[in-house]
């Protein structure tokens, strides 16, 4: 495997980690927000990201609708199934103390969408193709598909929407206030449920983007949700929780150590090797890697 | 006065349960193999019961141990390294059991020392998912993600395993029982409710948390042995899917944490619920599981036990 070995493939490794990674990012983002305030890992993260995955497929599919410009239409729609699931679910959950309640419900929520997922579409994955599905650019002899150069370029604006979001809007600071501490935030007259509301939709608004850009470069099932959210969480673990910036830059060392892992090593050890840093990181810097400041976790 | 009463009502039970081979087919029926199930599980869910529910750390990783305990008894059975009976015989069980236990130990020492809360699930969820991967790239030795055949011929009746899971139910559930309301479980308690508290108290925290960790694997383990002899093919789809941490989480939850007869009455009624939609629903049956998680949670958080004692409370 050595002998193949050059700098032009190094370099397409570190290219389609980067690209793959963010991904993730968005993801995590996602998870980092909804956890900041209501402070619960939202594992049916990823199983939202297939389902808004399907819709763009079904807006493409059924009524020819250009998965890029379905944005229009699926963002908004996540941010409203985002607010809509809090209101529904999460509501009552989210002001008690036992946070096991929570977490639960988003279980039985992840297994309620997955399955709903395989009735309607059937287990069999499913992609999307357009004239731009293997589109390449092969600017320095580095093969770059368009659709991943798209998903990188959404994951940027939509981190620093989020990121100006937070630090400019009345709501976001509510959110970033909430995220430091909830009862000083009520204190100070930020409703819980409102900034609960908040950060779930545009979680669940990220998971459309992420969701869009996944339908244009990968085949999807309903289940691949699940390993989608746990890759979200090691990037949330690299990145540091709270820190938006760090979620992406997190999700994009896990796609680079990934696409190296099973490249040197074989594909299902990357798994392995991705865990393993995952606990190196939990246990020996907490707060991620991307905080100079320590904070009481 | 209360005590007697109900560890006479669970003595009787026990025998209930125990003469059902007498009277019912339990190798055709299909009410015996719903009864062995939901004997496994409440081994395993009383195994989570300890660990989070009394001690209050959420481990997400008791399908490795699970899966660690049908592989040690596959391994220790093609091997022939123990020179027993290997059938049902209870040196490859216990066996079965302490090997998670080691590794419980292991992993314990830096997860449990240095991760709390949150942390602690996700670390224990990496560390199964790790666990998983090796045993699909161990080669021959584990038989990689085709697994190991065990020798099925010896299988004559469903008698036997009706009547091991039911006895590691009772021992799951007394093992709970006694430990918590010994010295060790108040350390345990007093851990969940406050770790600084119990610290000044002179708790060794770490000691007593792997303690409870190890125990919850012991039972994790020795349950995936009984069903590693049951399915007679182990592979990592089977035994190390991360539903083996689901369900008994769900199953306490439902049932109610940290009680005694919670997780007994979860893994009975998610089993029935299971069965049920499956029969009836056929492809909707995880849908309604679903949606039926989202129900109790939301609406009786203290799941079927705090309901029980809701209505007992309105009657008096």
């Amino acid at each position: 495997m050595l002998k193949y070995l050059s700098v032009g493939l190094i370099a397409q490794l570190l290219v389609n980690g980067i690209l793959f990674g963010t991904m993730y990012g968005i993801a995590a983002i996602g998870l980092s927000l909804i956890f900041g305030t209501m402070r619960i890992i939202f594992i049916a993260q990823g199983t939202m990201i297939i389902f808004l995955a399907y819709i763009c497929y079904w807006l493409f599919t059924l009524l020819g609708i250009d998965p890029y410009l379905s944005l229009i239409i699926i963002v908004p729609l996540s941010l409203l199934l985002g607010m809509g699931i809090y209101q529904a679910l999460f509501k009552e959950a989210a002001a008690l103390e036992d946070k096991n309640i929570s977490l639960l419900i988003a279980i039985g929520l992840m297994f309620l969408m997955e399955n709903l997922m395989t009735v309607i579409w059937t287990g069999n994955p499913r992609s999307i193709l357009t004239i731009y599905t293997s589109l390449v650019f092969r600017p320095i002899g580095i093969d770059l598909t368009f659709t991943r150069l798209v998903a990188l370029l959404m994951a940027v604006l939509s981190t620093a929407g989020v990121v100006l979001f937070l630090k400019k809007t009345l709501i976001g600071m509510a959110v970033r206030a909430a995220s430091e501490d909830m009862v000083s935030a009520a204190l100070v007259g930020i409703g819980p449920h409102r900034v609960n509301a908040v950060a779930f939709a545009i979680g669940i608004g990220l998971a459309g983007i992420a969701g869009v850009s996944l339908a244009t470069i990968y085949p999807f099932d309903p289940f691949y949700g699940f390993i989608f959210v746990l890759k979200a969480l090691i990037s949330l673990a690299l990145g540091g929780i709270g820190n938006v910036f760090g979620a992406l830059l997190g999700g994009i060392i896990l796609g680079l150590l990934e696409s190296l892992a099973s490249f040197f090593l074989s594909g299902g050890w990357s798994d392995a090797i991705s865990y393993a840093v995952f606990l190196l990181v939990l246990m020996f810097k907490p707060e991620g890697l991307f905080v100079r400041s320590i904070q009481k976790a | 006065m209360k005590e007697k009463r109900a560890i006479i009502l669970t003595v009787l039970v026990t025998i209930a349960f125990a003469i059902v081979p007498f009277f019912l087919d339990v190798t055709t029926s299909y009410f015996g193999y719903f009864l062995f199930l939901s004997f496994c599980y409440t081994v395993i869910a009383q195994g989570w019961n300890l660990v989070a529910g009394y001690t209050g750390q959420i481990s997400m990783g008791q399908h490795a141990f699970f899966g660690l305990g049908a592989y040690t008894t596959a391994i220790i059975w093609l091997h022939d390294i123990t020179k027993t009976g290997y059938y049902f015989d209870p040196v490859t069980m216990i066996l079965s059991g302490l090997v998670p236990v080691i590794l419980a130990i292991i992993i314990g020492i830096p997860l449990l020392s240095r991760l709390r809360g949150d942390y602690f699930a996700l670390g224990t969820l990496g560390v199964g998912e790790i666990i998983k991967v090796i045993f699909v790239k161990g080669g021959a030795f584990t038989g990689a993600s085709d697994g190991l055949h065990l020798r099925s011929t010896v299988f004559e009746s469903m008698k036997p395993y009706y009547w091991t899971s039911l006895f590691l139910a009772l021992f799951a559930t007394a093992v709970v029982y006694f430990l918590t309301r010994s010295r060790v479980g108040l350390a345990l308690r007093a851990i969940r409710e406050d770790e600084t508290s119990a610290a000044s108290h002179g708790i060794h925290l770490l000691k007593y948390k792997i303690f409870a960790f190890a125990v919850g694997a012991f039972l994790a383990g020795i349950c995936g042995s009984l069903y590693g002899i049951y399915l007679f093919h182990i592979n990592p789809d089977s035994v190390l899917k991360l539903d083996w941490t689901l369900y008994p989480i769900l199953m306490c939850v439902i049932g109610g944490t940290g009680t005694i007869m919670g997780p007994v009455i979860g893994a009975f009624f998610m089993n029935a619920l299971f069965v049920v939609t499956d029969i009836y629903l056929v492809q909707l049956h995880p849908i309604v599981a679903g949606m039926l998680i989202i129900l109790v949670m939301k609406f009786m958080p203290r799941g079927l036990i705090g309901l029980i004692d809701t209505i007992k409370s309105r009657r008096l």
